[in-house]
C-alpha cells in the first residue's frame, strides 16, 4: 500500500499536536517516524488510525483520498495498528482475540470459531509468527501478546502496519525478533510505519527516516547517518548521549538485603530470594524486562509492600517491614516508578508537592500546624535550583509537563539529607534534556560519595549510570555484572540464560 | 528464519495451579467446618428420641393421582448423615483438588446445610411426630423464589458483562411488579403484563444508561438513586391510585400450566413442570440469554465491551451502542422479573420485593457473571429466603433475621476470595471515555 499524508493538522484547544505533516510511506517500505516523547507522533496515529479526527490535510490511500469515522473503517481499508498498550483482552483466547470485530459466522449468527482459528493458523505460518491460537492472552509472555497483535493485523489484510513504540516492553532478544518479523513483512510487501525515540532501533532497521519534533516534520534522515546527527535532529540541539561520572571509588557499605522474598497483588512469590549490596560512592543499576519483580522490590524496600521473609538494612539499621514514614525517616529517598500515582499528589501545587514527605517536620510544620511561609520559600528555592519550569509554585502538579514533574520530585527527594537514593524507572516518558538532567543529579549525587539503586527497563540507561549491574529475572538475580559487559551478554540474563557466558 | 525464545515475564504455571490450589483447600475446609458445625448442633444438639416428620404432598392435590408415603426420621441420624456427606464432600475438594465445579459442590453443601436446619427445627421430641414439613411445598415455594431471583440474576448478566452495573434491579423489580399488577388487573392477561413490565424495566435500564454513558456518572450512584427513587414513587402512587381505585390491584395469580403427563410425577412434576408461564420463560431466558453470550457474535463483542472496551473500539465495535442494548434488555429481564414476582403473590404492595434485587445481584456474582452459575446461586439462595420467610411458622428459636444474612453471608465469603475466586469483567463499573 502507499500511503500519503498531506498537511495533516490537529489542534488541541490552542495547542497545536501536528502542524501541516506530510509523509509517504511507499510499499515494503519500512518507514521511521523519530520523535521525541510529546513530539506528536502519537497523535499524528490516532489521526491515520480513525481514532481522532484532523482539523486539515488528507489521508491518501493509493492515490484515493479517504476519511474515517472510526479505527473500524481504517482496517477495513488495510490499515493496522500495534498499539504500545496492547489491546487484547486478556481473559480471550488468542482466537478470540484476533477475530474481535471482524467474526466470521455461522447460521443464528454463531461464530465459527474452526474457520477462525484454521486462518490463524495460516497466516501465524506464513510469516513465522509461531502463536498457538487457543492459548488465553493473559498467560502468554508480553513478546508473544506482541505478535497476537500483529496477526491481528494481518489477519484483517493489512497492507500497512503501524507498529507505536513496540520495544518499549520487550527484552534485547524479543527486539530482534521482532526486527526480523518487520524485515520479513516489509519483504512481502507490507509497509511498515514505525514509531519511536530509540535511535539505535531506527539505524537498525529502517529505510526512510522521518524526524519530527514539537509536532512538525523538522527533516528526514538515512538509517546511516550517526546516532548523533538523528539525536541532534530530534531534540533541536546538540545532545550529549554520554553521562560524565568521576571515578568509581567505593566506600562502605550502605544499604543490604538478604534472601528477601515478595508476594505480588495476586499473593504470588514476585521476588524470590533476592540479595543485593550498595556501597557510598556507588550505583547500583538493576536491569530486567519490565513484570519481572523489580516493583515488588522497590515497593518492599519503600515500606509500601509486606516483605514475606529476609532483611532490608540501611546504615545497619533494620528497616524491614517498617512503615514508609519510618523508612523515609531512615534516610531513603524513593523516585517511583509511577510519578502520577505514587510520586505526585496532581491535584496539589508544586509547593505542597515538595514538601509531600516531610510536612510534619519542622521548618514545614510546627505545633501541629503548617508554616505555609517555609513551605514557600522551600519551592521557591527548589524551582530555582532545579529549574523547574512552572508559571507559579501554587499551579497544581497536574499542569506541568512531564519532565517538570519529575523534577519536582527529584527535588524533593535530593534536597533533603539522604543516606541512600533509590529511583524507580527515573526518566521513563521523559524528552531528551530532561533525561540527561536527571542523569546529571542522580550521578552528582553519587560523586558526593551517596549510595543509589536505580531501577530500570531500559539497557542504555542501566549501561550509562550504573557502576555494577544487577538483572533481575523471574524474581531472582540471573548476574551482577560489570557495565563493560556486552549488551547481548546482558541481554541473556534478562531472558534467564545464567551461563558462563553471559558472567564474562 | 529462527525466532529466539522469548522470555517470560509471566508467573509460570505451577505456580498458579498453587495459589489455586490453595484456595481449592481453602473452601474444602470451610465445607468440612460446616460439615462439623451441622454435625455437633443439628444432630447431637437433638435429642436421640427426638424425630423430624416429612409429607410429599403435591400442593394442589387435583393435579396429584399419586401419593408418596409420610416420611418419619430420627432428627439426630439423618443429620448426621448429612453432616458425614458434607464432611466428605470437603475431603474430596481437598484431596483431590478438582479444577472446575468446586462452587457447585460448595452450593450443594449449603443446600445441605439448610435442610439439615430444616429438619432440627421442625423436630418433635416424642417417637411419632405429627408430619410438619410439606416437602413437596418447600420446593416448589423456593422455586418461586429462585425464579424471580434468576431473572434478576440474568438481567445482572446482561449489564455487567458489558461493563455496566445495574445495582438497580430492585427498582426495576419494583417497577415491573406494579404496571404488571395494573395490565393484569385491566386486561387480564399475563403477557400484556409482561410486555409491560419489560418496558418498565427497559426504560429504567435506558436511564441508567444515559446517565452513566452520556454523563458518565458513577454507575452506583445512579443505581441506588433508581431504586429509592422508584421505591417512593410506587409508595405515593400506591396510596394516590392503588387505595381509591383497587380494581386496578387485583391482580391474581399467573396460572399453573401443566405440562401432560410428565407434571405428574412425584414430587419432581409440581416443582418443574406444573409452574406458570413465567417460570418455563425464565428457564428458556437462561438458555438463550446462555446461548447469546458465549456462542455469538453479539456475545463476543459484549464481553468485549465489558473487558477492554478500547480494545473493541479499536476493531471498530461501538462500545456506547452495545452497552445501551444491554442495559435496556437487562432492564427489561428485570422488568419481567418483577411482573413474575407480582404474579406468585397475587398483588402489588410497596416495598414487597424486601430486598430480592439485591439477593439476586448477589447469586450474579456467586454465579461467577454466568447465567448456569446464576441458577445454581438463586436456587440456593431462593432456598433460604422462602425459610427465612417460613421458619415463623415452625416456632423456630433461630431468628429470621439470622437467615435473612446468609446470601449476604455468602457474597461475602466469595468477594472477598474466601471461597474460590471469582473475576468480575474488567471493565465492569468503569466509565467509558471516548478519546
Amino acid at each position: 500500500m502507499r500511503l500519503e499524508l498531506r498537511g495533516i493538522t490537529k489542534r488541541f484547544g490552542s495547542f497545536t499536536a501536528n502542524d501541516q505533516i506530510s509523509i509517504t510511506v511507499e510499499p515494503g517500505q519500512i518507514h521511521c517516524l523519530l520523535g521525541e516523547n510529546g513530539a506528536g507522533k502519537s497523535t499524528l496515529m490516532n489521526v491515520l488510525f480513525g481514532l481522532l479526527h484532523p482539523d486539515e490535510g488528507e489521508i491518501l490511500i493509493n492515490g484515493d483520498a479517504v476519511k474515517f469515522e472510526n479505527s473500524g473503517e481504517a482496517v477495513r481499508r488495510g490499515i493496522g495498528m500495534v498499539h504500545q498498550h496492547f489491546m487484547l483482552v486478556p481473559v480471550f483466547t488468542v482466537t478470540e482475540n484476533v477475530v474481535l470485530g471482524f467474526e466470521p459466522t455461522k447460521s443464528i449468527n454463531r461464530v465459527d470459531y474452526k474457520k477462525a482459528t484454521d486462518d490463524i493458523r495460516r497466516v501465524s505460518k506464513e510469516f513465522n509468527l509461531d502463536v498457538d491460537p487457543d492459548a488465553v492472552v493473559e498467560n502468554l509472555p508480553v513478546g508473544l501478546q506482541q505478535r497476537v497483535e500483529i496477526l491481528k493485523s494481518l489477519s484483517h489484510d493489512a497492507e500497512l502496519l503501524i507498529l507505536d513504540e513496540p520495544t518499549a516492553v520487550l527484552t534485547p532478544q524479543e527486539i530482534d525478533a521482532l526486527m526480523n518479523i518487520m524485515r520479513s513483512l516489509a519483504e512481502a510487501g507490507k509497509s511498515i510505519l514505525f514509531i519511536t525515540h530509540k535511535l539505535k532501533e531506527v539505524k537498525a532497521v529502517a529505510d526512510v527516516i522521518t524526524i519530527i519534533r514539537q509536532g512538525r516534520v523538522v527533516g528526514t534522515a538515512q538509517p546511516t547517518d550517526t546516532e548523533g546527527e538523528l539525536a541532534s535532529l530530534m531534540v533541536g540541539r546538540d545532545v550529549n548521549l554520554t553521562v560524565e561520572k568521576s571515578t568509581f571509588t567505593p566506600g562502605e557499605e550502605v544499604f543490604e538485603i538478604r534472601d528477601l522474598v515478595v508476594r505480588d497483588d495476586r499473593g504470588l512469590i514476585a521476588v524470590n530470594g533476592v540479595s543485593l549490596d550498595v556501597r557510598a560512592g556507588e550505583i547500583l543499576a538493576l536491569a530486567g524486562v519490565q513484570g519481572n519483580g523489580q516493583t515488588e522490590l522497590v515497593e518492599a524496600i519503600a515500606g509500601m509492600r509486606h516483605v514475606e521473609s529476609g532483611t532490608i538494612t540501611l546504615r545497619g539499621r533494620d528497616i524491614t517491614n517498617e512503615s514508609p514514614r519510618q523508612v523515609l525517616d531512615a534516610g531513603l529517598g524513593h523516585i517511583p516508578e509511577d510519578r502520577h500515582r505514587d510520586g505526585l499528589v496532581l491535584s496539589m501545587s508544586v509547593a505542597d508537592n515538595l514538601v509531600l514527605n516531610t510536612p510534619r517536620r519542622t521548618p514545614f510544620a510546627r505545633h501541629g500546624s503548617r508554616n505555609l511561609t517555609a513551605v514557600r520559600q522551600n519551592a521557591e528555592q527548589l524551582v530555582k535550583e532545579f529549574d523547574i519550569r512552572t508559571t507559579s509554585i501554587f499551579e497544581d502538579a497536574s499542569s506541568l509537563s512531564g519532565g517538570n514533574q519529575q523534577k519536582v520530585i527529584v527535588a524533593r527527594e535530593l534536597s533533603r539529607p539522604l543516606e541512600f537514593l533509590m529511583a524507580s524507572q527515573p526518566t521513563r516518558g521523559l524528552d531528551v534534556g530532561s533525561i540527561e538532567y536527571v542523569h546529571k543529579q542522580i550521578v552528582d549525587h553519587r560523586n558526593k560519595g551517596n549510595a543509589a539503586l536505580i531501577v530500570s527497563s531500559e539497557l542504555d540507561e542501566v549501561l550509562a549510570l550504573g557502576d555494577r549491574i544487577a538483572v533481575m529475572y523471574a524474581g531472582k538475580i540471573s548476574g551482577i555484572v560489570d557495565p563493560s559487559t556486552s549488551r547481548e551478554a546482558i541481554g541473556l540474563l534478562m531472558t534467564g540464560t545464567t551461563s558462563e557466558v553471559a558472567r564474562a | 528464519m529462527e525466532l529466539v525464545s522469548v522470555a517470560s515475564a509471566t508467573p509460570t504455571s505451577t505456580e498458579v495451579t498453587a495459589a489455586a490450589s490453595g484456595r481449592t483447600r481453602a473452601v474444602g475446609a470451610i465445607m468440612i467446618a460446616i460439615g462439623l458445625f451441622t454435625g455437633l448442633v443439628f444432630a447431637m444438639g437433638a435429642s436421640s428420641a427426638a424425630h423430624s416428620g416429612l409429607t410429599f404432598n403435591p400442593v394442589n392435590l387435583s393435579n396429584a393421582p399419586w401419593h408418596v408415603g409420610d416420611l418419619t426420621v430420627v432428627t439426630r441420624w439423618v443429620n448426621a448423615v448429612i453432616a458425614l456427606l458434607m464432611v466428605v464432600l470437603g475431603l474430596e475438594v481437598i484431596i483431590r483438588s478438582p479444577r472446575r465445579a468446586v462452587m457447585v459442590r460448595f452450593g450443594v453443601v449449603a443446600v445441605l446445610f439448610l435442610f439439615a436446619l430444616l429438619f432440627w427445627v421442625v423436630r418433635t421430641p416424642g417417637p411419632s411426630p405429627v408430619p410438619v414439613i410439606n416437602f413437596t411445598a418447600v420446593l416448589i415455594g423456593s422455586s418461586e423464589v429462585a425464579m424471580v431471583l434468576i431473572f434478576g440474576a440474568l438481567s445482572g448478566v446482561m449489564c455487567e458483562r458489558s461493563g455496566v452495573v445495574n445495582i438497580a434491579i430492585e427498582g426495576q423489580f419494583i417497577g415491573g411488579a406494579f404496571i404488571g399488577t395494573m395490565l393484569a388487573s385491566t386486561t387480564h392477561s399475563f403477557i400484556f403484563a409482561a410486555v409491560g413490565g419489560a418496558a418498565i424495566g427497559g426504560l429504567l435500564g435506558l436511564l441508567l444508561a444515559f446517565l452513566s454513558l452520556r454523563y458518565l456518572s458513577d454507575q452506583i450512584i445512579v443505581g441506588v438513586v433508581l431504586v429509592t427513587m422508584i421505591g417512593s414513587f410506587s409508595s405515593y402512587l400506591n396510596l394516590q391510585v392503588f387505595t381509591p381505585f383497587p380494581q386496578f390491584n387485583t391482580g391474581t395469580l399467573a396460572p399453573n400450566l401443566a405440562i401432560p403427563l410428565i407434571s405428574k410425577i412425584p414430587i419432581i412434576g409440581p416443582v418443574f413442570f406444573d409452574q406458570s408461564g413465567f417460570f418455563y420463560f425464565m428457564l428458556i431466558l437462561v438458555g438463550v440469554v446462555s446461548f447469546a453470550l458465549f456462542k455469538t457474535r453479539y456475545g463476543l463483542h459484549v464481553r468485549a465491551v465489558g473487558e477492554h472496551p478500547r480494545a473493541a473500539a479499536t476493531v471498530g465495535i461501538n462500545v456506547v451502542r452495545v452497552r445501551y442494548i444491554n442495559v435496556v434488555l437487562g432492564g427489561a429481564i428485570a422488568g419481567v422479573g418483577g411482573v413474575a414476582f407480582m404474579a406468585s403473590q397475587g398483588q402489588f404492595q410497596p416495598g414487597y420485593t424486601s430486598g430480592l434485587g439485591y439477593i439476586a445481584l448477589a447469586a450474579m456474582i456467586f454465579g461467577r457473571w454466568r447465567p448456569s452459575g446464576a441458577v445454581v446461586a438463586s436456587v440456593l439462595f431462593g432456598l433460604s429466603v422462602y425459610l427465612s420467610q417460613n421458619l415463623q411458622t415452625y416456632n423456630v428459636p433461630v431468628s429470621t433475621y439470622i437467615l435473612n444474612m446468609f446470601p449476604y453471608i455468602i457474597t461475602i465469603a466469595v468477594v472477598s476470595g474466601l471461597i474460590g475466586r471469582v473475576r468480575a469483567p474488567a471493565a465492569d463499573g468503569i466509565p467509558y471515555h471516548r478519546e
